[in-house]
């Protein structure tokens, strides 16, 4: 392994077309009771997960929610105040050399060395990387549209962090760490992007994907992880959330609106003329009931978009929570 | 509708008071001055530093002048043996009346003050106007109540305070230990020779401001100011060299400067030129600043470049492609210095004769090869000052690396946080080692010149004792920075300036041992003068190495701390 760390190993398409790892291989991450505090803030408390091989995991959280905390736990950049983390079954803090040779990490802020050109970083992170389909690599630049003659210092912040994808990608890892990875890039880009991952997925390499962009994770994610002021309040299949979370209602009279406040289950009602709007926890029956008895003209109903589940999660902390989700929206 | 609902409605409807409170409310200092106030609070604070760093180095020439030459006699003697050293004069300048405390000061502060106000300025003004565009922060500012060129005369105005603090401080000090008996400087004469020492620094604060809007980075900017300071430098050289070449004083600033003789034959009227020239180069700042993009250069920038991948192998070879201009750079100016060194070495010696108690400290330290081996037994300390420069600077490098988040782009992958901190200070260590190594050989060519008799392997060996103050340095700094990053650079720094500051006063005031023990510089015997003291030496490099491998064990066991 020592040899493979210092020399660029072009992979074959038939052996790159799938991990090497062996199915019976422990999960690409698993944390138990991660804590990180810094004086006394829990910047992370205690955080149980687990991502099996192979798997897209959307990573979400507002701003200081401790993703990035997350991350450089299980790059073994910082360490934990307590609890371990492993990436397929090596500590990371302990095992981290070896952690490594099987993952790829890409920053959402690419700083890098302004005097190399982006043919020369490509090249440096990849010998140091230690391994790199060198095809790939090639693909990967076109499909970006990076001109890698030049240098660093010339590159926009877009393109600085194409560079920075490409290098993350181009190792083909079993595991890719992406901490808000699109963060400068246009759609168009964003579009390679997601082709990238599902690429990835396709080959079996496990995502873990921290991201802002809700569409982004929605449409990558096998399952999704949602974090709040260091702990983790949610973990699952979008349809699992869906199943447990509020369904929206949205109602038009012919005359006036009902009050809707005292039906069980209801809340975030919005008013609007005729029309109003709520969510619903739990069976609605409740409310059909009183819609029935109410002449109501027209009713549609819908499962919550990602958004909401999120926004959902922080509704508490909102001013304007259980008045008009919409608005908040 | 029922009384819920328009409750909730009249809350919908009723203005949100986070939007009532949007309204900007005029805080107290001026917005369109903010670029001047950021700029001139770090440039105040640095030119007030350095300015006690002049205050302290005109104080302790003073010093050492009335201590060592206490009769008229002995100073008589002195500017006698001083007509013509060729060598000493090209390295520092000509000197006139060194039989008076105000020659003597002159000619030791202005040529060295100069120099270094310069290079001070230049770091100073590249730093606060292409290392702020360079790291995003200048188009926050400009995209307040300024515009581009009204940043650039904001910051000139700010480092401005800083030219301020620093002339203020050295006049104050100048001022201070003129008004001594012994000394006698008068008020005007203090003034204008801190104005002076101070010129340089004026002048280089404008060049680097002007090179941040030619070039395409902090770095290059340096580079070019750099280049710029070397050729001004070297004509000076030149013209004071040679006799026939004279009229070269008259093509370079340092010229100018050196002609203004405040304490001897005051020419204030040739401030003129040098104050010209700073004016056309602040003008030209504003004007380039305005018609130049945002982090674009006015000269032509290679931004596109054929891969060179020889070095780019891993983590040495990486770390030897960043360093590499920096320390061809210091290198190179060890070579320079080595070489004037061993070329003025026998002017000066002889000249340093005329005072007894130079001439006993000489004879004591002679181990036979004479006053020269004698004389650059002392003047190998500012070599060893150079060299263990580099030491503070790859250790401050290292934490740049980490700072900028460089690092991590490293250490995600297979590559060990030991593996990474013992190559980069590898690499640093054989920059050290080379640098030493060409000190001696330099000062060798320098001496074989000038057809005196001192073995090359005894300069060689003057230059490896050069070397184990910057490894300790380099080891201390090191550890400093595997536990409390952020204050690598402060310590580093800080144990060299003290160092110095011991060293440079030590000689003048009876210090006690204890003091001068504190100094890393006071270690090493002054060699060639006599053997090195290889036990010591030994000692100092063990200490280095321990100090190295703390560090690895220590950095493995903390945070990686960006900012």
């Amino acid at each position: 392994m020592a040899k493979r760390m210092q020399r660029s190993v072009r992979l074959s398409p038939v052996l790159a077309a799938r991990p090497s790892a062996s199915s019976l291989e422990p999960s690409a991450i698993r944390t138990k009771g991660l804590t990180k505090r810094y004086g006394k803030t829990d910047a992370l408390a205690s955080l149980d997960l687990e991502v099996p091989r192979g798997e897209v995991l959307g990573y979400l959280g507002p701003n200081g929610a401790g993703k990035t905390t997350t991350i450089r736990l299980l790059l073994g950049l910082i360490r934990p105040s307590a609890g371990s983390a492993e990436i397929f079954g090596l500590d990371a803090q302990r095992q981290t050399v070896r952690a490594h040779r099987r993952l790829a990490y890409v920053p959402g802020e690419a700083n890098l060395w302004p005097s190399l050109t982006g043919a020369e970083t490509l090249h440096l992170l990849g010998q140091v990387q230690g391994q790199v389909d060198a095809a790939y690599r090639e693909v990967l630049v076109k499909r970006f549209d990076l001109d890698p003659s030049k240098r660093v210092r010339a590159y926009s912040k877009g393109n600085r962090q194409k560079l920075i994808l490409i290098a993350g990608l181009m190792a083909r890892a079993d595991l890719l760490v992406l901490d808000e990875p699109t963060s400068g890039l246009d759609p168009l880009m964003e579009q390679a992007f997601r082709h990238s991952v599902f690429e990835a997925k396709e080959r079996g390499q496990t995502v873990f994907l921290s991201s802002h962009i809700l569409s982004e994770v929605e449409a990558l994610c096998d399952r999704v992880a949602i974090l709040r002021n260091g702990v983790l309040v949610d973990v699952g299949t979008l349809s699992q959330m869906r199943h447990l979370s509020s369904l929206t209602v949205e109602a038009t009279f012919e005359g006036s609106v009902p009050d809707l406040t005292r039906v069980p289950g209801v809340t975030a009602i919005g008013v609007d003329g005729h029309v109003v709007r709520c969510q619903v926890q739990g069976s609605v029956e409740p409310l059909l009931k009183v819609l029935a008895t109410s002449g109501v003209h027209e009713l549609l109903s819908r499962e919550p978009s990602l958004e909401e589940i999120f926004l959902a999660h922080y509704g508490a902390d909102s001013p304007k929570s259980g008045v008009d989700t919409a608005d908040v929206v | 509708m029922s009384s819920d609902q328009a409750t909730q409605l009249a809350a919908l409807t009723r203005p949100d008071p986070l939007q009532e409170a949007t309204h900007p409310s005029a805080v107290g200092a001026n917005p369109a001055s903010v670029v001047r106030r950021l700029t001139g609070r770090k440039a105040r604070r640095s030119g007030a530093l350095w300015g006690l760093v002049f205050g302290i180095y005109v104080v302790s020439q003073v010093q050492a002048y009335i201590s060592a030459y206490k009769t008229q006699g002995q100073r008589d003697a002195l500017s006698k043996s001083f007509t013509s050293a060729g060598g000493l004069n090209a390295l520092v300048g000509p000197a006139h009346e060194l039989n008076t405390v105000a020659g003597y000061t002159e000619w030791k502060s202005v040529g060295i003050l100069t120099v270094l106000g310069a290079v001070w300025a230049l770091l100073l003004s590249t730093k606060l106007l292409r290392g702020e565009e360079d790291g995003g922060r200048w188009e926050l500012l400009l995209a307040g109540h300024t515009t581009r060129r009204g940043a650039a005369v904001q910051a000139m105005s700010g480092l401005g305070e800083g030219l301020l603090a620093l002339f203020v401080i050295t006049a104050a000090a100048t001022m201070a230990i003129g008004h001594l008996s012994t000394v006698r400087f008068a008020p005007a004469a203090s003034v204008f020779f801190a104005l002076t020492v101070v010129s340089g620094a004026a002048l280089f604060l404008a060049a680097g401001a002007l090179m941040s809007q030619l070039a395409a980075s902090r770095r290059q900017a340096a580079a070019y100011g750099g280049g710029m300071l070397g050729l001004f430098f070297a004509l000076r050289m030149l013209a004071d060299a040679n006799s026939g070449l004279s009229w070269l004083h008259w093509t370079t600033p340092f010229g100018w400067i050196e002609q203004l003789q405040p304490f001897t034959n005051a020419q204030p009227e040739l401030l003129a030129p040098v104050v010209s020239l700073t004016a056309v180069m602040v003008v030209a700042t504003v004007y380039f600043a305005g018609q130049r993009d945002l982090n674009a250069s006015t000269l032509p920038d290679r931004s596109s470049s054929r891969a060179h991948n020889t070095l780019m192998s891993g983590n040495a070879g990486l770390t030897a492609r960043l360093i590499r201009p920096t320390i061809i750079g210091w290198l190179g100016g060890v070579c320079a210095f080595g070489l004037l060194l061993g070329g003025s070495a026998k002017e000066a010696a002889q000249s340093l004769q005329s005072s007894p108690r130079v001439e006993e400290t000489l004879r004591r330290l002679d181990g036979g090869g004479g006053e020269v081996k004698a004389y650059l037994g002392f003047s190998f300390l500012i070599i060893t000052l150079l060299v263990a420069l580099i030491a503070a600077g790859q250790v401050t490098a290292a934490r740049r690396e980490e700072a900028t988040g460089r690092l991590d782009h490293l250490l995600v992958r297979p590559l060990s946080r030991r593996r990474w901190l013992l190559t980069r200070l590898g690499v640093a260590a054989a920059a050290i080692v080379v640098a030493g190594a060409l000190g001696g050989v330099s000062a060798w060519l320098g001496v074989a010149s000038q057809h005196v008799t001192i073995s090359f392997s005894n300069l060689l060996g003057a230059g490896v004792n050069t070397m184990p103050a910057a490894l300790f340095l380099l080891g201390v700094g090191a550890l400093v920075w595997s536990i409390t990053p952020r204050l690598a650079s402060a310590a580093v720094y800080g144990i060299l300036a003290w160092s110095f500051l011991v060293e440079l006063l030590g000689g003048i005031v009876n210090s006690s041992h204890w003091l001068l023990d504190t100094s890393i510089l006071h270690q090493l015997t002054p060699a060639p003068a006599v053997a090195p003291d290889w036990s010591t030496n030994v000692v100092m490099i063990v200490i280095g190495t321990v100090g190295t491998i703390a560090a690895t064990l220590f950095f493995g066991r903390r945070d990686l701390a960006a900012e």
